[in-house]
């Protein structure tokens, strides 16, 4: 029994790990086409900022929040300078992003050295068996669920998520019906910043906080959104999280933390193989069909 | 079918349309360049010599991204992978046989080469036989290089030696010269090898973005679905053209360990990956003799600034990659060239 709770738990925090990592990106993939490689440096700020405000003495949820604020307003000012002028570039504004956050990362190291003041990990122990099991993890797993329901429900029932949807089918004609395409951008874009600022704030107890932090999120987040797929936002971020987490889980639980991030890697090789669009194209794809039937 | 007319290969590389430099101004140009290259040591000390080889050493992996990206169309933010992948490889081999340095010389070439071409092969194979989207394979190839490097940094202490070649983790390993008979490339001799290294793989290159195949890698960037109308099979073409850049970065991964006599997993982090990627967009992505130039000069940058103790060199790396991309997307080089033809046109026509 407490094996079974143990195991389930490697597994949730896997891939609640790995959804964090990834949303803010694929927000901004689905919906813009953009990637973000500055992404992980996105995560290193919020972790900075909230950071700099926990040691102020403010209440941690409120640093959280600040730190999400604060980079999703950063992200819209990067937007506006650099990111639109890459629309329709995709490659460009992979490298372009890259600039970015080799900029981000050398800069905040020599701003504030190497090192930030590490935030104690909110909350205690819960014990089953022989296990215990940190409650802050069981928060962020929480924290996941409400994540992607917000986005949900965002996405699908409110008016700005239907210009969102709108313009992702097809830019041109949602401009033609008077949707301010431009706006849909810089909004999303700067939705996308929030969450990984976001992220790395609420990943900031779990880990140290320095300025190249952001690229041990890289892999696990690329990874994720590579087998998700750009079809269906939401369903690619849950399906691939927990099938690569599943993965994981028991590699890494046998022979350690490294050969678990290989197998994410030979997983999402051997996965975009097969279902090249990622693993949100075969909800589409029964869904098509079943229409077609 | 008629018969084509195959062009001639040497004539090809100095005349056919697919890079700047391809009129007698251009060749003279470039014949000037190799003869500076050719005279320098004459003035110049050993150590100078041999630093001078250092900015040139990239150069070849920059060459294989221009091919890759600037006429092929698939970018990769991994390059750096196959550069330790072969460095290493030829630490394992080579040191291995140091009782006859010819022969591990020699195999250590090969296998170096080998193991960064069969590396590509492999990886390739599922990138672009899955026909994955454009902007994957950049990413899965840094996913790569970081894996490595990861990887690389594990193998500190003595389980990991292979035969009498301890891989050494973040301590890093040493590696011998490359060495024929009794003769050590060092030094001058080693300047000389880079040189002629860099000039045969610029020629070659020139030479296959002219021929035949070279079009279908440019038409397939151009339009991977209409190359593929046209009959050919556009996963087998790019897969050469990964396999080559790969060999293309270990080539100099080879030359920079024969260079230095020492590797570690750094070679392939996160701010090395980025390098391959700056030096060709900031040069000009579609012309092999633009990456050349804007190789070997942003490597004596960043070489004279971080050794300065300089710690603005990436920033200042970043904000050049970042401008050029905004002001000039299609290159510096590429983007002087254009501006100073339209002044002499208007001096012209004043």
């Amino acid at each position: 029994m407490a094996e079974i709770v143990s195991l389930l738990y490697q597994f949730g925090t896997n891939a609640a790990f790995l959804l964090l990592a990834a949303l803010g990106l694929i927000v901004i993939l689905g919906m813009m086409n953009i990637i973000n490689l500055a992404h992980g440096e996105f995560m290193m700020l919020g972790a900075y900022a909230a950071s700099a405000a926990v040691h102020r003495g403010l209440p941690f949820p409120l640093a959280v929040l600040l730190s999400a604020v604060a980079v999703g307003v950063f992200g819209i000012v990067l937007e506006r300078l650099v990111v639109r002028h890459f629309y329709g570039r995709e490659l460009g504004a992979l490298v372009v992003t890259w600039g970015i956050s080799l900029i981000l990362s050398q800069g905040t190291l020599i701003a504030f050295g190497p090192f930030m003041a590490p935030i104690a990990i909110p909350g205690g122990a819960l014990t089953v068996g022989v296990y215990s099991f940190s409650t802050y993890w069981l928060f962020l797993m929480a924290i996941c669920v409400v994540l992607l329901a917000g986005l949900g429900w965002l996405y699908k029932a409110t008016e700005f998520g239907l210009q969102a949807r709108a313009t992702m089918q097809n830019a041109a004609m949602a401009r033609a019906l008077g949707i301010r395409v431009e706006r849909v951008y810089m909004i999303t874009f700067g939705l996308g910043s929030a969450l990984a600022g976001l992220s790395g704030a609420l990943l900031a107890p779990t880990t140290s906080i320095a300025p190249f932090m952001g690229q041990q999120f890289v892999a696990p987040a690329f990874i994720t959104v590579v087998v998700g797929g750009g079809a269906s936002v939401i369903g690619g971020a849950i399906g691939s999280s927990s099938l690569l987490s599943l993965v994981e889980t028991p590699v890494s639980f046998l022979m350690g933390s490294f050969w678990g991030s290989i197998a994410l890697l030979v997983t999402a090789l051997v996965l975009i193989r097969i279902l090249p669009n990622g693993v949100s194209s075969l909800r589409l794809r029964r869904r098509t069909r079943g229409a077609r039937g | 079918m008629p018969q084509k007319r195959r062009p001639n290969p040497l004539r090809a590389a100095f005349t056919g349309p697919h890079d700047i430099g391809r009129t007698p101004p251009g060749w003279a140009l470039m014949g000037l360049i190799l003869l500076g290259f050719l005279l320098y040591p004459a003035t110049a000390s050993a150590f100078s010599a041999t630093n001078v080889a250092y900015y040139l050493l990239n150069i070849p992996m920059a060459l294989g991204l221009s091919l890759l990206w600037g006429y092929g169309g698939i970018l990769s933010f991994g390059q750096v992978a196959f550069f330790a992948v072969a460095g290493y490889v030829y630490g394992v081999v080579a040191g291995n046989m140091t009782a006859d340095p010819t022969l591990g010389s020699i195999l250590g070439i090969l296998a170096g080469l080998g193991a960064a071409g069969l590396l590509a092969l492999i990886f390739g194979y599922f990138i672009f036989y899955a026909r994955v989207a454009a902007w994957i394979v950049p990413i899965l190839t840094l996913v790569l290089a970081l894996l490595l490097s990861t990887f690389l940094g594990l193998t500190a202490g003595s389980a990991w030696k292979v035969g009498d070649v301890a891989l050494g983790g973040y301590n890093g390993m040493n590696i011998p010269s490359l060495q024929i008979g009794n003769f050590i490339f060092q030094d001058y001799a080693f300047y000389y090898l880079t040189v002629a290294t860099v000039v045969l793989c610029f020629i070659g290159l020139r030479i296959r973005v002219n021929s035949h195949r070279g079009q279908v890698l440019i038409a397939l960037r151009e339009d991977p679905l209409r190359t593929e109308l046209l009959g050919y099979d556009v996963r087998l073409e790019q897969l050469v053209a990964f396999v080559i850049a790969a060999v293309l970065s270990g080539i100099s991964g080879l030359l920079y360990v024969t260079w230095g006599n020492y590797i570690t997993p750094s070679v392939t982090s996160l701010a090395q990956a980025s390098l391959p990627v700056i030096w060709v967009a900031v040069g000009g992505r579609d012309s092999l003799f633009a990456v050349m130039i804007l190789t070997f000069l942003l490597n004596q940058l960043t070489y004279v600034l971080s050794s300065a103790g300089n710690q603005y060199a990436l920033i200042i790396t970043g904000v050049l990659l970042v401008a050029v991309m905004l002001f000039a997307p299609e290159g510096l080089i590429p983007r002087l060239i254009e501006l100073g033809r339209k002044a002499l046109r208007l001096k012209e026509a004043t």
